[in-house]
């Protein structure tokens, strides 16, 4: 597909989204080198680069993050050649550090950094607009709102970055990077550079005493661009000769254009719009009565018509939203307000149920979570709240022995002391030490649920469980004078249900754990009925956000889940700092050996490089280990007893711990054969409500297995209760 | 000539691969295309659609409310969230496979039954093809091939300006070659179950 930017066809027409538009123009101005981090909407930049790198003898990289990617795109310009990074609107504040100083010390080769912004957040964390980090860092921007024009645009900001030896940026919103259009493509620039560095140029090297020289230049470098900009031809005037005049960028301006009869206004498309064209809105301005600001997130444009004497509407006296992005409802809507067009429709609430984006089925992440919320499962009783009431012996000795007798029950209300009350039951130790002491080999404990259960033939009532057990949770029957300890009910335990205080609570899903997320597919970790992933702040920061709650003093273990090419691009700087400060935290690498989210890109640990060549395949185990994590652990997901068991014993220890859980994105592998529910099922529901894969559904006699969206990871047949799920070969 | 349908469906089945074809077949002929689509949070099981517009000259991708003229579902009730974009009158293609989302099966909403859904498609459209996608594809042997079912059941649509002869080309330009043959008898199989209905 995505090799047809490199058709060499001047003039024809080809489909290609706003992504791909921006590779074919960067093609077509000779680039060498091309680097990026992958991240959704910009993605497709890179990838586009990278399938047709080779043949025409550019070098494509996906870097382990976008500073890194920024420097290495400064090299390359540095030796002279044309280069492009490209990156999301947040991965821009990962490649400020860089990108603030190379304003300064300027390029050689053409500089093209290409950004995606988000309105509406379709997949990212904030709505930042990249043109108030033009401002910012006083790298001009040329702002697209069709991939037709991210073509030409980026094409001819090569032309421009070497005029004004100045980086320059490529805005796309989503709707242009991942909308497709007819666009027409030009020819290939047949460049003969050759890459060299300048060993004596002072301006590289940015010590206060040269920087201070550079960012005198760079305002005299912005200057020239000032001029550039009222005559780009990326600003064009459609002067109607009409009162009311629109100024719009990006998208938005041509969903005004769809929406409005096009005749009755005058019309000025800004695309070059940092530095500011105020010559040419001026003179756009000076015919009119009012002006119409259309612009997606923040008002930049409105704010720089200022001081002229013309009415202007936009974010204020409009319903132009800074937050999310526009549509031609929205817009309608707001210029509807002011009589311009007919009104709007308002689509009907049908009330039907939504879809949550959720983990795809077979997906080892969820089996994971799902290892991490079962471990250790136990009632606990909060003495705040128990009253002493005994109801929950009650109800447990009439559950197990249809009898209201407290002497039969396997849960215990004591008396702290005068006014506090609690109960207790079995904790489900790991190597309990209960069934260390039974010298009859009577106890025995599920690796499924933990649960504790006597073999009443083998047991001889003796009491040394008794005396081992340090809460005291296992009694003696007072008429069989066997051990008696909770098994949980199968995971329902009826004094949970029935305590009228809502004292107690089974322990063991999230609640005795605080777990930190990241970004990257675990983060929809925190989607019912997973409901594990608490946090979710930028790249990288879930470690550091975990060892900063240890240090505060939460009484819970804190585990920080991050994939592998996070734990690349932002995760290892944290891991090594809770090594170094010695903080108790786990933090667990989820490691399916890619880019997931964005669509499968390869990352240091696939051994593969962005090109398709065969590249060192990073370890994860040794890279913790030599970051000074002594205890690194490495699990199977699918296997959930075990990793059960892996979590357990990290729980018990104290100090940074790393676990590595080592399964490959299923969507990247061959599917194997399909689960299927046989006469056993009895509609439980752990399959679905507790583990919840979409591939399964649930109705009041059985589950049912979707035989198309399963892809036969076998966790579901593992971990059902019934044994009632089987493979269908 | 201008022509504006939703494309449909939930993440994984083929939606935005679909909406490719149906692009390219209209750029083979010569029209303006623009499309919107949306790669969201996850790559399976999310709700996703795409917005396709053809003409003369087209200048936003995006589908105002009440104004598309086709609905192409891969999914029932992703095709009756659709159906506030649809015009009066409009053309409903509703593969007849429903999922359940995540919030249903979770019992965070109150379930609802495929037929019921039906049913508000056909009061909400004037025509309304009902395609049984599976049953065709599993005829052939290959359940991927569904949404080349649906492409042809398009391409039989009165409303469809596009040749036979282009979407075929647009197939095969976009897939593997010892996949094209399967998906062109897909592609008729798709066609006769519109034009026999």
């Amino acid at each position: 597909m995505a090799s047809k930017i490199a058709v060499d066809k001047p003039g024809s027409f080809m489909l290609l989204n706003g992504d791909e538009a921006v590779a074919r123009g960067a093609v077509e101005a000779g680039i060498k080198v091309a680097a990026a981090y992958p991240g959704t909407p910009s993605t497709e930049i890179l990838e586009a680069i990278a399938e047709v790198a080779k043949p025409l003898g550019i070098y494509a990289e996906w870097s382990v993050n976008e500073i890194v990617s920024m420097a290495v795109v400064a090299g390359a310009s540095m030796a002279g050649v044309r280069s492009i990074v490209s990156m999301k609107h947040v991965g821009l504040n990962v490649a400020a550090d860089a990108a603030m100083t190379l304003a300064y010390t300027g390029v050689l080769g053409g500089l093209v950094i290409a950004v995606c912004d988000d309105p509406a957040m379709h997949s990212s964390q904030n709505e930042q607009d990249t043109r108030y980090f033009s401002v910012h860092s006083n790298i001009p921007l040329l702002d697209a709102g069709s991939p037709q024009e991210a073509y030409e645009m980026t094409r001819e900001a090569f032309e421009i970055s070497e005029k004004l030896n100045l980086p320059i940026i490529v805005r796309l919103t989503t709707r242009v990077a991942h909308g497709k259009a007819r666009v027409k493509i030009g020819e290939f620039l047949k460049l003969a550079r050759k890459a060299e560095f300048d060993k004596d140029g002072s301006k590289w090297v940015m010590v206060p005493s040269n920087a201070m020289r550079q960012h005198r230049i760079l305002k005299g470098r912005l200057a020239e661009a000032g001029k550039l900009v009222n005559s780009s031809k990326h600003n064009v005037l459609d002067d109607n000769h009409k009162t009311i005049g629109i100024i719009g960028s990006g998208i938005g301006y041509y969903h005004a254009k769809s929406i409005l009869d096009s005749e009755k206004f005058s019309w000025l498309k800004l695309g070059f719009v940092y530095p500011f064209p105020h010559e040419l809105v001026r003179k756009f301005a000076s015919k009119l009565e009012k002006i119409i600001v259309v612009e997606e997130l923040r008002p930049y444009i409105e704010d720089n018509l200022r001081g002229l004497d013309v009415e202007v509407l936009g974010k204020q006296k409009l319903k132009l939203e800074e937050i999310g992005e526009f549509t031609p409802d929205t817009i309608r809507a707001a210029l509807s307000e002011i009589g311009l067009c007919a009104e709007v429709q308002l689509p009907e609430n049908l009330g039907l149920p939504i879809r949550p984006p959720v983990l795809c089925p077979g997906c080892p992440h969820r089996a994971f979570y799902y290892a991490l919320n079962t471990v250790n499962q136990f009632v606990s009783c909060n003495p705040q709240k128990c009253v002493g009431c005994d109801i929950c012996e009650l109800a447990c000795s009439w559950e197990k022995e249809q009898v209201f007798n407290p002497s039969k029950s396997r849960i215990r209300a004591v008396r702290l002391d005068q006014i506090l009350n609690m109960t207790i039951t079995c904790r489900d130790c790991k190597n309990a030490p209960c069934i260390v002491a039974c010298p009859e080999d009577a106890l025995s404990q599920s690796t499924e649920t933990g649960a504790i259960t006597v073999d009443a033939d083998k047991c001889d009532g003796c009491g040394w469980c008794i005396e081992a057990c340090e809460y005291g949770a296992v009694t003696l029957h007072p008429t069989t004078r066997k051990a008696i300890i909770c098994d949980t009910c199968n995971g329902e335990p009826k004094c949970v249900e029935i305590c009228p205080e809502g004292a107690l609570s089974f322990l063991g899903r999230t609640t005795d754990k605080i777990v930190t997320g990241d970004i990257g597919c675990y983060t929809l970790g925190f989607v019912p009925p997973v409901n594990t992933v608490q946090t979710c702040l930028c790249m990288g920061a879930g470690i550091s956000q975990a060892a900063g709650m240890a240090h505060a003093g939460v009484k819970d273990k804190v585990f920080a889940v991050i994939g592998d090419s996070t734990f690349f691009h932002g995760g290892m700087p944290g891991l090594l700092n809770i090594a170094y400060n010695k903080a108790n935290v786990c933090v667990v690498i989820l490691d399916n050996r890619i880019v997931a989210m964005t669509g499968h890109q390869p990352t240091p640990g696939s051994g593969k490089n962005a090109m398709g060549d065969d590249a060192k395949m990073m370890k994860l185990d040794e890279i913790s280990k030599s970051l000074g994590i002594e205890q690194v652990k490495i699990v199977d997901p699918y296997d959930v007893d075990g990793t059960r068991q892996t979590i357990q014993e990290i729980l018990d220890y104290n100090g940074p711990s790393v676990i590595i859980s080592e399964r490959p994105c299923p969507l990247k592998i061959p599917k194997n054969p399909a689960r299927e529910i046989t006469e056993k099922c009895n509609a439980c529901g752990v399959c679905v409500t507790s583990f919840g894969c979409p591939a399964i559904s649930l109705t009041s006699e059985r589950a049912e297995i979707d035989a198309t969206l399963c892809v036969g990871c076998g966790v579901c047949e593992a971990l059902c209760p019934f044994n009632a799920i089987r493979s269908t070969e | 000539m201008k022509l504006d349908l939703i494309f449909t469906g939930v993440g994984g089945q083929g939606v935005v691969v679909l909406s490719d074809i149906f692009c390219e077949a209209a750029l083979l002929e010569g029209f303006d295309v623009a499309k919107a689509e949306i790669h969201g949070m996850a790559q399976r099981g999310g709700s996703i659609s795409a917005h396709v517009r053809i003409g003369d000259k087209v200048l936003s991708p995006l589908i105002e409310t009440g104004k598309s003229d086709i609905i192409v579902g891969f999914e029932i009730l992703e095709t009756a969230r659709a159906l506030p974009m649809l015009k009066a009158k409009g053309t409903v293609l509703v593969n007849t496979k429903y999922i359940p989302p995540n919030s249903i099966t979770q019992g965070n909403a109150k379930p609802v039954k495929p037929e019921a859904l039906i049913s508000l498609i056909k009061e909400k459209a004037l025509h309304v093809h009902e395609i049984d996608g599976i049953g065709i594809a599993q005829k052939l042997g290959n359940l991927l091939v569904v949404n080349t079912v649906l492409l042809g059941a398009v391409s039989a649509l009165p409303e469809n300006p596009l040749k036979q002869d282009s979407f075929k080309q647009a197939i095969a330009s976009r897939l593997k070659e010892k996949y094209i043959n399967l998906n062109l008898q897909a592609f008729e199989l798709g066609r006769e179950s519109v034009l026999l209905s």
